[in-house]
């Protein structure tokens, strides 16, 4: 997504210079950036930022699910000690005006006793029950004080609900491309996602128009779990709250994606968030409806689709 | 929410076709009784089914063309099936599930007419369009009084529509109650929730008496207990909405609550875990309401847009109101209990 967000920023006439630091070079070939090579959790940036002199920084490297061969410690570091370090930087750079960090809904958890829709002051009311929700809670604290202490920098903390799209790559996505779908019998709780391409216009609204705080970043509407998976047209496997976790950690050896803890309690009790900040001060509205967004990845995936096959023949 | 202005005032429209049909015993055909297994049809899907596959056909396909050999409503039936399976159908942003509340109608109207034989009294009160909070009091230790209220403005109300319910959050960690809570206009009983879908100038409905009014024990009865905080006061008072007071006779005789098991309670997690004549003595069947007879009175609304969403600040005019909606309650609940006379006859 970074790649995505540069090449959007690169076709902006009114960004003058455009810098992007990552560990490894960008998928696609981009035209202004200067790419810095450099891990975030490395003392040297505390150098390379303030060089260039930037008037806006966009941290996009926070972990939602460590990938194939990254431990959920080394994903810790990077969200943890990568925004420390940053911020370390930050305090060096004169020139900066704002931080726009593209964080996460998770900080919210799932509850199935909470408001359906979570507004941006409710963050911290339940335990934090995950060590990705933790480590969220973390980073948006530093931010957070970090914008106490430079009064003169807009910190803006976007808490994006998951993201769904047909180029994107995510959990929900993984998901819904195995053979079976495994689910909480009994459950089936309301999902809300973010379309990939409302995802990147999102956080280029709030590069532009910076607000202070806490901005939920999401699509209009839910969708329950079980309507989803039907779109998708893949049977589900309803297990035992007990027996999810060790019969999707044991399908893990067999390729198929095993889940992480904050994404379980996801598929048990859902979450919503409340999109008015969003919409009225950032002044973004999102294209697409959940159900839009899971319709435009739906529609891009391959394999037969059963039920609807059969819907066409009876009405003929 | 699905009203037709200008239909027969009765109230009629809402019900769902499939009920006149199979209510009525004489829209049975001659020679067909109900249940019949369509033998004729049956022979011919199957005959189609086997030449589809015979001439090539994928499964799918040829399962679908030999379904036209079936009668015309078994084909509508089986389309709204497979549209539900393909995740065709509609869930608004609180997951209220209209089709699916609808399924439910003939269940709980069969409980409204023969079971408990409500009588719904001063539907009209209920504000047709807008927001509106409708407060009632609760009993009988299942949320059936809620589901009373609903099919009664469903039949009564010359423009019905579907009211939302602030639910005990405790029912939202359960399997399969949570998923019904919600799919039939159940929300998390939170202020956040019910100031949201008052903005949307939704029907909302309180029971302030919460889980101490619907475990309250039998020699208790119809004695409303304190209205919490006042909380949905502060709330109507926000958005403007008037408070439609309800009062429900009958709902305290359907398990009549003798006795609790505090320890139980605790081992589940719940609010309270009652102990009737028939719970847990018989097992399942102890869920089984008793058939009591009941009355259901929406009362005058109380208007709260002229104080101003100031007034919900004022701690002491909030609780005032408050106490004389319990009070509106109470009075109601007294006259429609002499007005009902027996329990049960």
């Amino acid at each position: 997504m970074g790649t995505e967000i540069a090449r959007r920023l690169e076709t902006d006439p009114e960004i003058d210079y455009l810098a992007g630091l990552d560990e490894r070079p960008p998928r696609a070939r981009l035209e202004r950036m200067d790419f810095i090579e450099a891990d975030i959790r490395n003392p040297v940036i505390a150098k390379l930022i303030p060089q260039a002199e930037v008037d806006t920084i966009v941290h996009n490297k926070i972990i939602r699910r460590p990938g194939p061969g990254m431990s959920g410690r080394s994903a810790h570091d990077i969200n943890v000690i990568g925004s420390l370090q940053l911020l370390a930087a930050c305090e060096k750079a004169e020139t900066l005006r704002s931080i726009v960090v593209r964080g996460s809904a998770g900080v919210y958890g799932s509850e199935p006793s909470a408001p359906q829709f979570f507004t941006e002051e409710m963050a911290r009311r339940y335990p934090l029950r995950t060590r990705f929700q933790r480590d969220v809670a973390e980073i948006e604290n530093y931010f957070d004080t970090f914008s106490r202490r430079h009064p003169q920098v807009v910190c803006t903390m976007l808490r994006y609900q998951p993201s769904i799209g047909p180029a994107l790559n995510s959990q929900i996505t993984r998901l819904l491309s195995q053979p079976i779908v495994p689910t909480y019998l009994g459950f089936d709780p309301r999902l809300q996602f973010v379309h990939e391409l409302d995802a990147v216009d999102a956080l280029v609204a709030a590069i532009k128009n910076p607000v202070r705080g806490p901005v939920n970043v999401a699509a209009p509407g839910t969708i329950g779990l079980t309507k989803l998976v039907r779109m998708a047209g893949k049977p589900t496997l309803p297990l035992l709250p007990g027996l999810f976790g060790p019969v999707t950690d044991s399908t893990q050896r067999l390729g198929i994606e095993s889940l992480s803890a904050d994404f379980r309690r996801l598929l048990r009790f859902g979450r919503g968030i409340d999109i008015t900040r969003l919409v009225e001060e950032v002044g973004y509205m999102p294209r697409f409806t959940t159900v839009q967004a899971v319709e435009d990845y739906v529609r891009t995936q391959r394999g037969r689709r059963l039920v609807p096959v059969f819907r066409e023949a009876v009405a003929s | 929410m699905g009203t037709e202005p200008g239909t027969n005032g009765g109230g009629a429209s809402r019900q769902p076709p499939p009920r006149d049909e199979r209510s009525d015993p004489r829209s049975a055909r001659p020679g067909s009784f109900p249940g019949a297994f369509p033998i004729g049809p049956a022979i011919s899907f199957l005959r189609r089914f086997r030449k589809g596959l015979d001439s090539g056909s994928d499964l799918p396909v040829a399962l679908g063309e030999a379904g036209s050999a079936l009668p015309r409503e078994l084909r509508d039936a089986l389309d709204r099936l497979l549209k539900r399976l393909a995740g065709d159908y509609v869930e608004d942003e609180w997951g209220f599930d209209e089709e699916f509340a609808d399924a439910l109608l003939p269940f709980l109207e069969f409980l409204y007419d023969r079971w408990w034989r409500v009588e719904t009294i001063g539907a009209r009160n209920v504000p047709s369009h807008g927001r509106a909070m409708l407060v009632a009091n609760h009993a009988g230790v299942l949320p059936w009084d809620a589901t009373m209220i609903s099919v009664g403005l469903l039949r009564e109300h010359p423009l019905p529509r579907y009211a939302r319910f602030l639910v005990l959050d405790w029912a939202f960690q359960l399997p399969y109650v949570s998923v019904a809570m919600r799919k039939v206009g159940g929300v998390v009983a939170s202020p956040y929730n019910a100031l949201r879908l008052l903005e949307q100038d939704e029907l909302v409905a309180v029971f302030p008496e919460g889980a101490k009014g619907a475990g309250k024990p039998f020699k208790e009865r119809y004695r409303l207990e304190r209205f919490g905080r006042g909380g949905f006061v502060e709330i109507a008072l926000r958005t403007g909405a008037p408070i439609v007071p309800v009062a429900v006779v009958g709902s305290e005789e359907i398990y009549p609550k003798v006795g609790e098991a505090p320890a139980l309670a605790r081992l589940i997690g719940a609010p309270y875990f009652p102990l009737t004549p028939t719970f847990p003595l018989l097992g399942p069947l102890g869920f089984v309401p008793l058939p009591s007879k009941w009355r259901i009175e929406f009362g005058e609304p109380i208007e709260t847009a002229r104080f101003g969403p100031e007034a919900a600040e004022d701690r002491s005019f909030v609780f005032e109101l408050s106490e004389q909606v319990r009070e509106a309650i109470q009075n109601k609940v007294y006259e429609n209990l002499v007005e009902r006379g027996s329990a049960f006859l």
